[in-house]
């Protein structure tokens, strides 16, 4: 046979087997949570209180739960706000100044590793205070959601046709109404991509809650300026303690974490799909 | 003062590109009035600076008058959203809003804007125009079906419509049929002989023989300049300027 | 004031909240490190030491550790990473494409805490049954390999690091892959080339995007904390082979940042290390942003 096709045969073979390669861990990692995960995952197990380290009941991830929900419907709800108002004035005023800086400073925020933004929270809200507390947390998500809410809505407008555009406002309406009102609702599946994304980082980032939330509260809630519990930070304190009911615990709370996040995904896909047909 | 639109001196530049050259005109009330001129000679920029839409494009500059009964829309104390209501715009490539229903889209501005009080006024005012664009009885048993579901001529009258439902006085109308089917095209053609009994109708087209079948004043752009303007039946049969005797021939881009 | 301006100061004032940040945090690291920079300058990079009662700090082997778990990452995922791109663009049959891109868009969107457990717990032990022992056994004379083997080391950090970093770099790969215009692969192809030879072309065409790729990984890489803390061992001792217990800056200061209100000096120690990751990040980012440039310019 010839030469070249024989090198052709081989190397074909060998992409192949390493593309194949990268994709198996993304398998193994949503096998393997699950089969060591899902069994906990009973409706006492997301409501009740962390178990202790040996013996008594099972436990489950209560207040972490609860503690993520809160902090991230605040960092959606903030970082959301912000990054939807940034991003649109990214698309449509994009001829300023301003908006080659911001977009300058949302690429280099998106690429900062999170736990600077952590150390961030803990100097303007942690220090202050005096106490670990869940305003913190808070506020460091949504400095860890912004940029990719704001890119992505921008690039929700931007892709609004011209003639749409010009449609709007040759109805004598003024520019928020036009944008707010008209355009948003054909922007619309973009814009809910961009806040699901934003959803999907804020449920699973752990580095800035690290340095802000505490997350050793075995108390469901006791007010923003306290110390709160959430699932990834759970998850990373149990799954390295010595214990292994709290690694049990982890595993159970991974499982929760996989399924919204795999959740999210598959939602924020089958809208970007409708769009395309 | 009879006059549906005045335009006196208007000049426009897209960065350092003189675009628009000192073009002036009046334009009569209830006629359709037709602006030709090959592609490129700013025909669509000039449509858009009267209703000041030529605003979203920060890089165009407007210097000049455009007056609606005697008031300059470029002078300070006029509200561009007011400018903006006395046009209705119909779009080379039909244009409703995609998200919307047919309902919804006619509906939008009167709703925006307040101009009606009630459900049942504003259910009338979409009935009407939906008449007055030729499409009420194509579409009144799916009023509340996307508008996208109708064909390229069909969305067209809807935008017409959606124009009309703002009561304005000027209908601005740039290459309305381009991109539509000769059975569509002619319609619209229709419906626009009927439309100038209670509007005046500004169109701008890049098809000589158009301008030629419907339109009862006519000006020829070129590179910018107004280089003739007239009765329809004079400019096409008498012209004045070389220019335009190459264009109406047929001998121009 | 009519609506349009209020609107634009409304949008101009959000606008300017991201900027504020940004600068804010570039400020906050350098005022809350000064401090230790002060005292050390520039040895506090290059000594290892981590005495908290004598407030000594040098964090050499928090930097060596993240750099050689970021060039463990790199070396193992860039032919990953290319192959993904190249398997998805080239070699899958055209239905399976979005699947496999889904999947990849899937990988780049899991938390880095459940790699971290997924590593710990199922990685770890693979890697050290099957690959880290046998190396110690018989290329222990190697430098690399001469530590005795603990399941969580900068080696395992590395290798996840790898894995959670090729769905980034492959998109990159494969979008510039999928931009090159059809008649080059035409011509390519009318020349008789074979398959893999038109696909080597097509790589060295892209080759500004593919370093893009690597570098903008990198800084990833060089950022990531929690997966890393979870699998490195976390041990402060100057790395002499990739089996070697350590940490990285990153997950040096998520582990030590609890205790360090206690001490004088090591929160700005901790910041001193941000600093310098900061620093290195951005670095590798603007390399990434640079190769980009040079795609664009490409046409």
């Amino acid at each position: 046979m010839n030469k070249r096709k024989v090198i052709e045969k081989v190397m074909l073979g060998v992409i192949s087997s390493l593309a194949i390669v990268s994709a198996i861990p993304i398998f193994a990692i949503v096998i393997n949570i699950y089969s060591e995960g899902a069994r906990h995952l009973t409706l006492d197990f997301l409501i009740d209180l962390p178990p202790p380290p040996v013996g008594g009941r099972d436990g489950g991830i209560g207040p972490a739960l609860i503690g993520s929900l809160i902090l991230t419907s605040l960092a959606v709800a903030i970082g959301g706000s912000i990054g939807f108002f940034t991003g649109l004035y990214l698309s449509e005023f994009s001829h300023t100044r301003l908006a080659q800086y911001t977009q300058m400073s949302l690429q280099i925020m998106v690429e900062f590793p999170t736990i600077i933004i952590g150390l961030f929270a803990y100097m303007i809200l942690v220090a202050p205070l005096k106490r670990f507390n869940a305003l913190a947390g808070a506020f460091a998500l949504s400095i860890v959601i912004i940029p990719y809410i704001a890119l992505n809505v921008r690039e929700a407008y931007r892709s609004i046709p011209y003639t749409l555009k010009e449609a709007a406002f040759s109805l004598g309406v003024s520019a928020p109404t036009a944008y707010l009102r008209i355009l948003l609702g054909t922007a619309k599946r973009g814009v809910l991509t961009a806040l699901l994304i934003g959803m999907a980082k804020a449920a699973g980032e752990t580095a800035p809650l690290l340095l802000t939330i505490l997350g050793t509260t075995f108390t469901y809630f006791g007010g923003l300026d306290q110390p709160i519990n959430a699932i990834p930070l759970l998850i990373y304190n149990f799954a390295l303690s010595p214990y292994e009911r709290w690694h049990q615990v982890a595993w159970g709370a991974a499982a929760a974490l996989l399924t919204i996040i795999l959740t999210i995904f598959i939602i924020s896909r089958l809208m970007v799909r409708e769009v395309k047909i | 003062m009879n006059w549906a639109i005045e335009v006196n001196d208007l000049n426009v530049w897209y960065g350092d590109k003189h675009v628009i050259k000192n073009v002036s005109f009046k334009v009569p009330k209830n006629i359709i009035f037709a602006v030709m001129g090959p592609s490129g000679c700013g025909k669509s920029t000039l449509l858009r600076a009267m209703n000041r839409l030529l605003e979203l494009n920060p890089y165009a500059r407007v210097e000049g008058q455009v007056k609606i009964n005697g008031i300059d829309v470029y002078s300070d104390n006029v509200d561009i959203t007011w400018v903006r209501r006395q046009f209705g715009m119909v779009f080379q490539t039909p244009n409703p809003f995609p998200h919307l229903s047919i309902y919804e889209n006619v509906a939008l501005g009167p709703k925006l804007n307040g101009l009606v009080k009630d459900r049942s006024e504003l259910d009338e005012l979409v009935k009407h125009s939906l008449q007055q664009a030729y499409l009420w009885d194509e579409v009144k048993n799916d009023l509340k079906k996307p508008a996208s579901m109708l064909s390229g001529g069909q969305q067209q009258r809807l935008c017409i419509a959606r124009a009309l439902a703002l009561k304005p006085k000027i209908i601005l109308m740039d290459e309305p049929t381009a991109n539509l089917d000769p059975v569509a095209s002619s319609k619209i053609e229709e419906l626009m002989l009927e439309l100038k009994e209670e509007y005046t109708i500004i169109i701008v087209t890049h098809n000589p023989q158009q301008a030629a079948r419907i339109s009862d004043y006519v000006a020829f752009l070129y590179m910018g300049e107004l280089i003739e303007i007239g009765e329809t039946s004079m400019v096409f049969t008498r012209p004045r300027h070389v220019l335009t005797e190459k264009y109406v021939v047929g001998r121009m881009g | 004031m009519s609506s349009e301006k209020i609107f634009s100061i409304f949008l101009i004032a959000f606008a300017s909240i991201s900027l504020l940040i940004v600068t804010g945090i570039v400020i906050s690291l350098i005022v809350n490190s000064y401090p230790i920079f002060l005292m050390d300058s520039l040895s506090f990079i290059f000594k290892s030491v981590w005495n908290p009662v004598k407030e000594d700090y040098g964090i050499l082997p928090a930097l060596l550790g993240t750099l050689i778990t970021s060039a463990i990452a790199i070396s193992i995922s860039t032919p990953l990473a290319i192959s993904l791109a190249v398997f998805s663009t080239e070699i899958l049959p055209m239905r399976f494409r979005e699947f496999i891109n889904n999947i990849s868009d899937l990988m780049a969107s899991l938390p880095s805490v459940i790699y971290g457990l997924w590593g710990l717990y199922v990685l770890a032990p693979i890697l050290y049954q099957y690959v880290m022992i046998p190396l110690h056994q018989y290329l222990g004379f190697i430098p690399l390999f001469s530590t005795k083997p603990i399941p969580t080391n900068l080696f395992t950090a590395g290798v996840l690091l790898a894995i959670m970093i090729v769905p980034f770099a492959s998109s990159v790969i494969r979008e510039a892959y999928s931009a090159v215009p059809y008649y080059l692969k035409e011509a390519a192809y009318s020349l008789g080339m074979t398959k893999w030879e038109v696909i080597k072309t097509m790589l060295g065409y892209i080759k500004s995007a593919i370093f893009a790729g690597i570098f903008l990984a990198l800084g990833r890489a060089m950022g990531e904390t929690m997966a890393v803390a979870m699998v490195v061992g976390n041990t402060f001792t100057l790395p002499k082979s990739l089996f070697d217990m350590g940490y990285t800056i990153s997950s040096l200061i998520a582990n030590q940042f609890p205790n360090a209100e206690a001490y004088n000096h090591m929160i700005p120690a901790l910041y001193g290390g941000a600093f310098i990751l900061f620093i290195v990040g951005l670095t590798m980012n603007l390399a990434g942003l640079y190769w980009i440039k040079k795609v664009m310019s490409k046409g």
